[in-house]
């Protein structure tokens, strides 16, 4: 029987009165007050969010040059200091993960999906990168919304934007999930009280992974296991912004065959003009070019549904059209923003 | 009006003369979670018990409200078209779904305390 983990904040998440949900084998919060008041009040306010079941795994930066030829972006010329999201890909350009590096002095911290934690270790021992796992031993909380970098200067010197810092307690970024300002922070057990105090003593509200998926998918940004599997590319998942990596790196011919021909799967993003949610593994039609949404739901400040669908080629129409249990439901590709 | 009762499928119905009212227990609305669409049934629209009556469509997931016996629908709560969010705050009351004339009657629901039971 697999083991359930939980998060160093879990007897905090029960005094707040949590809804747990099961999240790749950790108990985490779903929703507290009910995830479209807590999508507001980050939009509007600032929340934070117990993010700690993400794997956290510190490599020296002697190992680099290694883990270079597995992602798809340039992490050599990354300077200490900045941050840098992208994606480890298979031989066949395929995405293993999207992950996050922090980079200082002497380590990078590598932040990835908890459903991939395991993959990734596997993946670094077998390519012999040596690195110090924090996962368990540290908590991992981000503060987001328009109000959290005004609300975290009294308690941290505030790096720029996708740039991170450390000091004796904590180690953090100015980065984020939600589309909106704030920092990603990680502190160890026994500091934790402390950050958590401040969080509160601040008024910034827990909020839970419900409305960390709302708000992620009204900013776009894609979520591995739905936008991103072993089946789809960066290419294909509409990041080739990620591609920064010129030499050559798993699967990278591939990947650049795919740009050259422009044959391959296209990742859209849709909004109907209903609240019908066209949710994870609906049919949609784009004329003749079949698609299937990879996620879907309402977006609290559009107030309509939208997500996101992956297409077999590139559909020649805007014009989609759903199949939501039996009915038929219209909506549109939309090029620009779900939010402008 | 009787007493409300409540189904295994947390729906719950008050009978008055020979028409009942219908909706999802507050243990049900919390589950779902945001309800943020709601399909409700037309008016004369017959039902046997048993049978998929509304879809309730929150952010978490989709789900079915079923009829609690072989009814035909005789009103139903339109303002739920433009504030499905009654349902979470008043899932017993104003978020009502349904009212429906009885075609044949089984009033085999479970009181609150037994439903409550039923649900810890």
């Amino acid at each position: 029987m697999p083991i359930i983990k939980y998060s160093p904040l879990h007897s905090l998440h029960l005094k707040n009165k949590a809804k747990f949900i099961e999240f790749s084998g950790w108990t985490m919060p779903f929703s507290y007050k009910g995830t479209i008041k807590e999508h507001q009040f980050v939009r509007q306010n600032n929340g934070y969010f117990d993010v700690s079941h993400m794997g956290r795994l510190v490599i020296g930066n002697d190992y680099l040059q290694k883990v270079s030829t597995l992602i798809c972006s340039d992490l050599l010329e990354l300077k200490s200091g900045k941050a840098l999201y992208s994606i480890f890909t298979d031989d066949n350009g395929s995405a293993l993960d999207d992950v996050i590096f922090w980079k200082y002095d002497e380590y990078v911290l590598l932040i990835c999906n908890a459903a991939n934690t395991e993959k990734i270790r596997n993946y670094l021992q077998t390519e012999e990168i040596f690195y110090q796992d924090l996962t368990e031993k540290t908590a991992l909380v981000a503060v987001q919304g328009p109000k959290a970098i005004s609300n975290l200067e009294t308690l941290l010197p505030i790096p720029g934007s996708f740039s991170c810092l450390s000091n004796d307690k904590y180690t953090y970024a100015r980065t984020g999930y939600t589309g909106e300002d704030g920092l990603e922070i990680m502190v160890d057990i026994e500091d934790l009280d402390e950050l958590i105090s401040f969080l509160h003593n601040n008024e910034i509200e827990p909020c839970g992974l419900g409305a960390r998926d709302t708000l992620r998918l009204e900013a776009a940004l894609p979520l591995y296991g739905f936008e991103l599997t072993e089946d789809i590319t960066p290419v294909e998942a509409g990041l080739k912004w990620t591609l920064t990596n010129k030499r050559v790196y798993r699967g990278s011919h591939i990947i650049d065959q795919q740009i050259k021909t422009g044959n391959h799967k296209v990742l859209k993003k849709f909004v109907i003009d209903s609240r019908n949610i066209a949710r994870t593994g609906t049919n949609v039609l784009a004329c003749n070019i079949h698609g299937v949404v990879t996620s879907g739901n309402f977006s609290p400040i559009l107030q309509k549904s939208i997500g996101f669908v992956l297409f077999e080629s590139q559909p020649d129409t805007d014009l989609l059209e759903f199949e939501i249990r039996g009915k038929f439901i219209e909506g549109k590709i939309l090029k620009k923003r779900f939010l402008s | 009006m009787t007493e409300k009762k409540y189904l295994e499928t947390h729906e719950w119905y008050s009978l008055t003369d020979n028409t009942i009212t219908i909706g999802i227990s507050d243990y049900a609305q919390g589950e779902l979670g945001d309800i943020v669409f709601v399909t409700l049934p037309e008016v004369g629209q017959e039902f046997s018990k048993g049978d998929s009556m509304v879809e309730v469509e929150a952010t978490k997931t989709v789900a079915e409200a079923y009829a609690p016996m072989d009814c035909v629908v005789v009103e139903i709560n339109s303002s739920l078209d433009s504030e499905p969010e009654i349902i979470n705050s008043d899932p017993c009351g104003e978020g009502w779904m349904v009212k429906a004339e009885v075609k044949n009657l089984d009033d085999s629901g479970m009181l609150y305390q037994e439903y409550e039971n039923f649900i810890s």
